[in-house]
């Protein structure tokens, strides 16, 4: 009988793409990693110091929130401004959000001196701290998203009552979550706003938090883009053309107005000059005003934007405009102490590699067990250029583990 | 309640470290870990025009302290004398307060399995069992560190620069710094020559921080709220009015993606 | 090729033991059973017990807070004039010498060779039957004066002299000679006491500090004094190769060439006479020999000390005007350690006879209390046994001025290895650690290797101990009583705060039990340590009771000479000499004379030695608390000459004297002259029995030749000269000669 059931439990894995009992793996070494650290304390496990207190972790967690972004993006476009056209990318984005969140939970949870007192957040407030606000949102927030993502479980089982139930909530839980993510989003700037002797002071704004809030809405859509393009290697499964070129056509107005924001920031904070005098830091900012330019000029083109392929590109100049800026305001663009600088170490980034791996491998279960990808477009052949990216993806991976 | 303060004299400390042991013992601070420090100029000048100045360094004691209103959980708080505790048994070991501190004050206990912030607090539990002065000020031998109350440590900087100009730069550090301390320097050099971070700001970024989040955040709440309902409730009854309100999946046409 | 651990490495690892601990958790708690008694700790075993510390020879008051039975914070007493209310560093982290992971807390008999540390727990009645059995086999079959005795200034020196006397060996080496020998012996040629007490009031304008470093080499109260006196105007000038901290608060450094201070002073001498800027008054009054003296010192021109000194002769003009014109509130500092040349007793007279001719006398210098009282009791014992043999440190046969209680040390050391003139067999060391305080130190292990017996009372296993047959260890001076401290119009009382830990007791015990094994008890005639000063407080009228609660009581002052209208001193004129014919009769010269000190060759560095605040001497390193804030040893070097030999900080290298040899970083700093080098002691343990300090730095006795000051017998330790040599691995390079290994 138990036999039975294992095989059983067994049969029920196949059909899995054999990626994921790789990333499994190496998700379950990192997971080791982290407790490891938890076990040796931070001093032999990582390269933070007191001049870095903070280091990939939560450069990686603060671009992780921006692009998770997507699920807020999306539900705003689908359901408040009822863009019902769109509904195909609505599962998986949630999904993918919900494991985001959860990723930056996890991380979190390691990085913290305490971490057997994580939940202290819940039963001591500051209501001025930057950091309390996004611990709640994000707490709630995740607890909507598993709300959002409730009807791809229920379809499995196929309880209409509940489904019922749960399709009139829906708005209002859509209207909280974007409440939600407005706030944590934006509670994320605030969190630099009291570091005005460390950060640079050309990321360092008081509008921190409006920057935060808006750029999280292009990598939002990014993430949906590049997402129907790595569903394809991976589920064989996509979104309609259609569906990421309307993506697509927002990502000039709302980068539009972060355009606009910042370069308002530099000259209303009498910052030009820095501009062009800060050294590799100059570079550095100069290079994301050019990328956020470049994915303007980019979507604005429907030709541009119309195919999947060409959206692609697209999307990865707005990643890499977001990701370097969190990384800007989280690391490179801190001021050092001492001239003291700051690399990850293996473990820290043995954990991080680990637990992105951890994060697909679950999003993989959960595509295999449930209904993730019902509107999407299935694909039939893998075109061969695109089995060399994926292998070389899978090669890049192994790497950073080793 | 009256205000405690200190008034720290560069011209006087000769960097005995008396001040770091008393500390250490007093409250029991790990042994890897310190909640006071030295700045040191190091030496100078070329021989044998050498100068070299030091001074003791610890928690400055805010008036408008970051560190406070950063905490994630509250464990930094302000009392009405002027201290900054630090509360052990709430503190989660975030490290937020190490970025807020403009003067790098919190550290961490990096190599601590259970690792908490170390952060003066103005010997608190000293005070409260009667003693008149923290350990550090206690025992310095040349009295380089004075304890008393605030206002009073802040006329005796101005008088000490007034009397004795030549010995003094006309700056008393602590006094503005970070909207105002209770910890005051005086020093024959600059104090950036000192090591000090020079955070000339008038106003704490505690005060910015409140606007961001007990202001900021509120604002766009409850904007996002109302806007995100105001615009599903107008398409809602635009559609209802124009009869377009059914939910019309439009993934028909299947594509293939190796066509492209 | 062993690696030697660096200090950062060597952190961690104890930190993995017991330096992640904190202060408080180290040991289970102890109950001060004797202030709970008295009244002093409350029922819990929580409050303040005042006694006196002994972190170094200074001696401050210091209340101890006791909590659940534990020491848990020192703080300075008020009420005692050495620390007024403040504690040195060392002061400070007293506890932790007391909550050492490393005390020896029973008796240990060697089991293994000399040398290796290996050792057995014994109970005391076998350790002390076996140190008894020992010494007298000794005295039976050599004489007793092939027993050495030695011991660091401390407060039951008083019973461990009573041992040695009544046992009836002259030998007993202390370590004046190795620190202020010059500055007691010319104060006693002068002026016919050891040291005067300096007094820094209001008035003090002017202070010239040569080679005292008062503000890291730490006497809280004096440190203190200069501090104020500073703030309050007052103009210090400096002399030291090293811009010490103290350089750095002076008004004026003068980085002189070493071993030409005497240079210097003569030419102050020079120029006061000369120019009459003396007060003569005082001097036709108080001194004798000011013909003599004018005579000698009208050769030395500030010119002819300038090629000497490498300061200016109008600098050196400048400042005898300076000094006379500040007079009588002007204090020329003889310095402690100032026993740096062979030349430097000299250097020391002419200080004190500055200080003379400008008659500064009761008014910046003034009689010092001393230690012994007369108002205090003590407990009878017979006449000691007299005693024919010559002392192995050759006082005074070959030092016919050095006083008997001081001795010269140094020179014991080289008799013991030299046999001549005759062989000593044992030796008794207490709270001392020569192996690293005598110059030279494989040769003192050579020494070592002549004994059949070396027995040491100490708190760890120091270096000393650590070669040592037997160690009896005892209890830290907050778990102790010791022989009361008279101090100005009070006596003060060291006593425990805490019960001893393990089997550790108190000097007074030891020496009583040992005492009674010898069959010396009628010099030991005290029922236990509380007796003993019930003994002494007799005279007084006070309870010890009335004394543990306070701390000290009150004492008539022992009146001394300055008091009568004629002021006489306890000298052979009866009057300050500036001329001593003490000393014109065995030889030496009667005024300070010009003496040229050797000098480094081409290539060679002055190796200069000094304290730094965050230790005392060979026996702090492995305190935990003074660990911590300790800077890494490094040897300073000029950055000039650094560059010239590309050397960086951090970088090491191979320093060479006669003697030996080591391997250390340097610090490349402005802050030394061109042609020192600098070290701290009490780093390059040889004992593994201290494990925070061992394997921590090198040692520059390993360097130091011994060199004696003729006529006062100080060492002298500036006099090494090294060569110094870039190297590329970090491998510690002590080269000891072998070690003889016992049995
Ligand atoms: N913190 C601390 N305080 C202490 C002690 C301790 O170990 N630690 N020990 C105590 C004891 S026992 C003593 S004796 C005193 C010693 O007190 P000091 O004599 O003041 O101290 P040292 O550091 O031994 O030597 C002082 C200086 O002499 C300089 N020097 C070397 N050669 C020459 C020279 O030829 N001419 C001149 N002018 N200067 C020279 C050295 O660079 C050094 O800076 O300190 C006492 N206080
Ligand atoms: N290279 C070099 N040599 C020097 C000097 C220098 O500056 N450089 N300085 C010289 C000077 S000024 C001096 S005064 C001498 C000092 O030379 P020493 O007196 O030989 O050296 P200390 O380190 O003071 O030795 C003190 C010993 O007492 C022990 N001890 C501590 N507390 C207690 C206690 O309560 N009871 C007992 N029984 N033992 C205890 C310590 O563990 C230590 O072993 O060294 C001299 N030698
Ligand atoms: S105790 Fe006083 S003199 Fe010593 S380091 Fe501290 S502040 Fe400076
Ligand atoms: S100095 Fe830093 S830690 Fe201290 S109160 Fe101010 S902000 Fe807080
Ligand atoms: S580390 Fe502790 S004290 Fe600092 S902000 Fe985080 S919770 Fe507050
Ligand atoms: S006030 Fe107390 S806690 Fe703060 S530095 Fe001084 S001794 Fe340490
Ligand atoms: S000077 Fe320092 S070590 Fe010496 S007795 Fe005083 S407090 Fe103790
Ligand atoms: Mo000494």
């Amino acid at each position: 009988m138990g036999i039975n059931i294992k095989i059983k439990s067994f049969n029920a894995l196949e059909g899995l793409p054999r990626f994921v009992y790789v990333l499994a793996v190496i998700a379950a070494l990192g997971m080791s990693a982290g407790l490891y650290r938890l076990y040796a304390g931070l001093a032999d496990t990582t390269n933070l110091s007191t001049v870095f207190p903070w280091g990939l972790w939560i450069s990686f967690d603060l671009t992780n929130v921006a692009f998770s972004g997507a699920a807020f993006t999306l539900s705003m476009l689908v359901y408040i401004f009822h863009m019902h056209d769109l509904h195909a990318a609505v599962r998986p984005t949630v999904l993918f959000g919900l494991l985001g969140y959860s990723s930056v939970l996890v991380i979190l949870f390691f990085d913290l001196g305490r971490w057997d007192r994580f939940w202290h957040f819940l039963v001591y407030p500051n209501l001025s701290s930057a950091l309390f606000e996004v611990s709640w949102c994000i707490a709630i927030y995740s607890a909507i998203l598993t709300f959002e993502f409730s009807p791809v479980i229920l379809d499995k089982f196929k309880n209409e009552k509940i489904s019922k139930i749960v399709q009139k909530m829906t708005i209002g839980m859509v209207i909280a979550g974007i409440t939600l993510s407005s706030m944590h989003q934006s509670s994320l700037g605030s969190l630099f706003v009291i570091q005005i002797h460390r950060l640079h002071p050309l990321w360092y704004s008081l509008a921190q938090p409006e920057f935060f809030l808006v750029s999280s809405m292009a990598a939002g859509i990014s993430t949906i883009i590049i997402g129907s393009y790595v569903s394809i290697w991976m589920f064989k499964q996509t979104l309609s053309e259609k569906i990421i070129e309307k993506l697509g056509s927002f990502v000039p107005w709302i980068f539009g107005l972060y355009l606009l924001m910042k370069i308002g920031d530099l000259i209303l904070g009498n910052k030009l000059g820095l501009l062009f005098t800060s050294g590799m830091l100059s570079v550095l900012y100069i290079a994301e005003l050019l990328l956020t330019l470049a994915a303007i000029i980019w979507f604005s083109v429907k030709k541009l934007r119309a195919t999947r392929k060409n959206a692609l590109n697209g999307a990865l100049i707005i990643a890499a405009g977001i990701v370097l800026n969190r990384f800007d305001v989280t690391w490179f663009a801190m001021k050092s102490i001492d001239g003291a600088t700051y690399f990850p170490s293996f473990i820290e980034i043995a954990l991080l590699v680990g637990v992105t791996s951890g994060l697909i491998v679950v999003f993989s279960l959960a595509a295999h067990f449930f209904p993730v990808f019902s509107e999407t477009l299935p694909v039939k052949d893998l075109p061969q250029s695109e089995l060399v990216a994926l292998k070389l993806v899978s090669i890049f991976c192994g790497r950073l583990m080793i | 309640m009256a205000k405690y303060g200190f008034l720290i004299d560069a011209s006087r400390c000769i960097d005995c470290r008396a001040c770091l042991v008393a500390c250490s013992v007093e409250n029991n601070v790990p042994m890897k870990s310190t909640r006071i420090w030295i700045k040191d100029s190091g030496v100078t000048g070329e021989f044998p025009n050498l100068e070299r100045h030091t001074a003791p360094f610890h928690c400055m004691h805010c008036i408008d302290p970051s560190c406070v209103s950063a905490c994630t959980v509250g464990a930094l708080q302000k009392n009405e004398d002027g201290i900054i505790t630090y509360d052990n048994e709430a503190c989660i070991g975030c490290r937020y307060c190490m970025y807020a501190c403009p003067f790098e004050v919190p550290h961490f206990e990096w190599d601590q399995q259970f690792a908490l912030i170390t952060k003066c607090d103005l010997c608190v539990s000293r005070l409260g069992d009667g003693e008149a002065e923290p350990a550090c000020a206690a025992t310095c031998p040349t009295d380089a560190i004075q304890f008393g109350k605030r206002e009073d440590m802040l006329a005796m900087a101005h008088n000490r620069i007034k009397d004795e100009s030549s010995r003094y730069v006309d700056h008393v550090f602590g006094e503005h710094e970070n909207g105002g301390t209770s910890t005051f320097y005086i020093s024959p050099v600059p104090f950036e020559q000192l090591g000090f971070p020079s955070t000339e700001t008038m106003e704490s970024p505690a005060h910015f921080n409140r606007i961001a989040t007990e202001e900021g955040t509120p604002i766009i709440a409850v904007g996002a709220a109302i806007g995100m309902t105001g615009i599903y409730l107008a398409i809602e009854h635009n559609q209802k009015k124009n009869g377009t309100d059914k939910i019309e999946h439009v993934e028909t046409k299947h594509d293939s993606a190796g066509k492209e | 090729m062993t690696k030697t651990i660096s200090r950062r490495d060597f952190l961690k690892i104890s930190a993995a033991s017991v330096g992640a601990l904190a202060v408080g958790q180290m040991l289970p708690p102890m109950v001060a059973k004797a202030a709970k008694e008295s009244g002093v700790l409350n029922a819990a075993g929580d409050g303040v017990i005042s006694t006196m510390c002994e972190m170094c020879v200074w001696r401050c008051g210091v209340l101890a807070k006791i909590k659940d039975g534990r020491v848990v914070k020192l703080d300075g007493n008020p009420e005692h004039p050495h620390s007024n209310g403040n504690l040195c560093p060392r002061g400070q982290s007293g506890l932790m010498n007391t909550y050492d992971p490393d005390r020896v807390l029973t008796p240990l008999i060697r089991v293994g060779k000399r040398g290796e540390g290996k050792f057995r727990e014994a109970s005391w009645e076998e350790a002390l039957d076996l140190v008894a059995s020992k010494m007298t086999e000794i005295k039976n079959k050599y004489g007793a004066e092939a027993m050495v005795f030695s011991s660091t200034h401390n407060l039951s020196q008083p019973l461990f002299e009573n041992l040695l006397y009544a046992f009836g060996s002259p030998n007993y080496g202390t370590q004046r000679s190795l620190c202020f020998n010059a500055m007691i012996v010319a104060n006693t040629m002068t002026y016919g006491m050891e040291e005067p007490a300096r007094i820094y009031d209001d008035k003090l304008k002017y202070i010239l500090l040569t080679g005292r470093n008062l503000l890291e080499a730490i006497s809280t109260s004096e440190t203190s004094d200069l501090s104020h006196a500073i703030d309050r105007g007052a103009k210090v000038v400096y002399l030291d190769p090293r811009y010490t901290k103290t350089a750095s608060k002076a008004t004026e450094w003068l980085p002189i060439k070493p071993g030409n201070d005497l240079a210097f002073h003569l030419a102050l001498l020079h120029i006061i006479i000369g120019e009459k800027l003396y007060n003569r008054s005082f001097v036709e009054k108080n001194t004798v020999g000011f013909d003599e003296l004018k005579k000698e010192v009208s050769r030395y021109t500030p010119e002819w000390a300038a090629a000497l000194t490498g300061i200016t002769a109008e600098t050196i003009a400048r400042i005898a005007h300076e000094f006379a014109d500040a007079a009588p509130h002007a204090l020329a500092h003889n310095g402690w350690r100032t026993s740096n040349f062979v030349n430097s007793f000299h250097t020391q007279r002419a200080i004190s006879i500055l200080n003379a001719l400008i008659g500064n006398w009761d008014i910046v210098l003034t009689e010092s209390g001393g230690e012994e009282s007369g108002a205090l009791g003590a407990p009878p014992q017979p006449a000691y046994p007299r005693v024919s043999a010559l002392r192995l440190d050759g006082v005074p046969w070959k030092y016919p001025v050095v006083p008997f209680k001081i001795g010269v040390f140094q020179e014991l050391r080289d008799n013991i290895v030299s046999g001549d003139p005759y062989q000593a067999h044992g030796w008794f060391i207490s709270r001392q650690n020569p192996v690293m305080s005598i110059p030279d130190r494989s040769k003192t292990l050579e020494a070592f290797g002549k004994l059949d017996f070396i027995v040491t009372v100490d708190i760890v296993l120091n270096d000393t101990a650590w070669f040592s047959d037997v160690v009896l260890p005892e209890a830290s001076y907050l778990e102790r009583y010791d022989p009361l401290l008279p101090f100005g119009d009070k006596v003060f009382l060291r006593q425990p705060v805490i019960e001893p830990q393990g089997q550790a007791k108190s000097a007074l015990w030891i020496y009583k039990q040992l005492g009674e094994r010898l069959g010396l008890s009628d010099y030991f005639q005290y029922e236990d340590e509380e007796d003993y000063i019930r003994q002494q407080l007799k005279p007084l009228g006070v309870t010890l009771e009335e004394v543990k609660a306070k701390g000290y009581a009150e004492a008539p002052e022992t009146p001394h000479a300055g008091e009568s209208a004629e002021k006489r001193w306890n000298t052979p004129s009866g009057k300050i000499e500036l001329f001593s014919d003490t000393l014109a009769k065995v030889g030496f010269s009667g005024v300070p004379t010009w003496d040229e000190p050797p000098q480094p060759a081409e290539g060679q560095f002055y190796l200069l030695t000094g304290k730094v605040a965050q230790s005392t001497q060979f026996g702090t390193q492995n305190n935990q608390l003074l660990n911590k804030y300790s800077d890494e040893p490094r040897m300073w070097i000029n950055a000039q000459v650094a560059a010239k030999l590309d050397l960086a900080t951090d970088d090491w290298v191979e320093v060479t004297s006669e003697v030996g040899q080591i391997h250390i970083p340097v610090l490349v700093t402005q802050a030394i002259r061109s042609d020192c080098v600098f070290m701290t002691p009490g780093y390059g343990h040889l004992s593994k029995g201290l494990t925070t300090a061992y394997g921590v730095g090198a040692s520059d006795s390993v360097l130091h030749v011994t060199y004696t000051d003729p006529i006062s017998g100080g060492q002298a330790l500036s006099q090494t000269f090294v060569t110094v040599k870039k190297v590329e691995d970090e491998s510690s390079a002590e080269t000891l000669k072998p070690l003889y290994s016992g049995e």
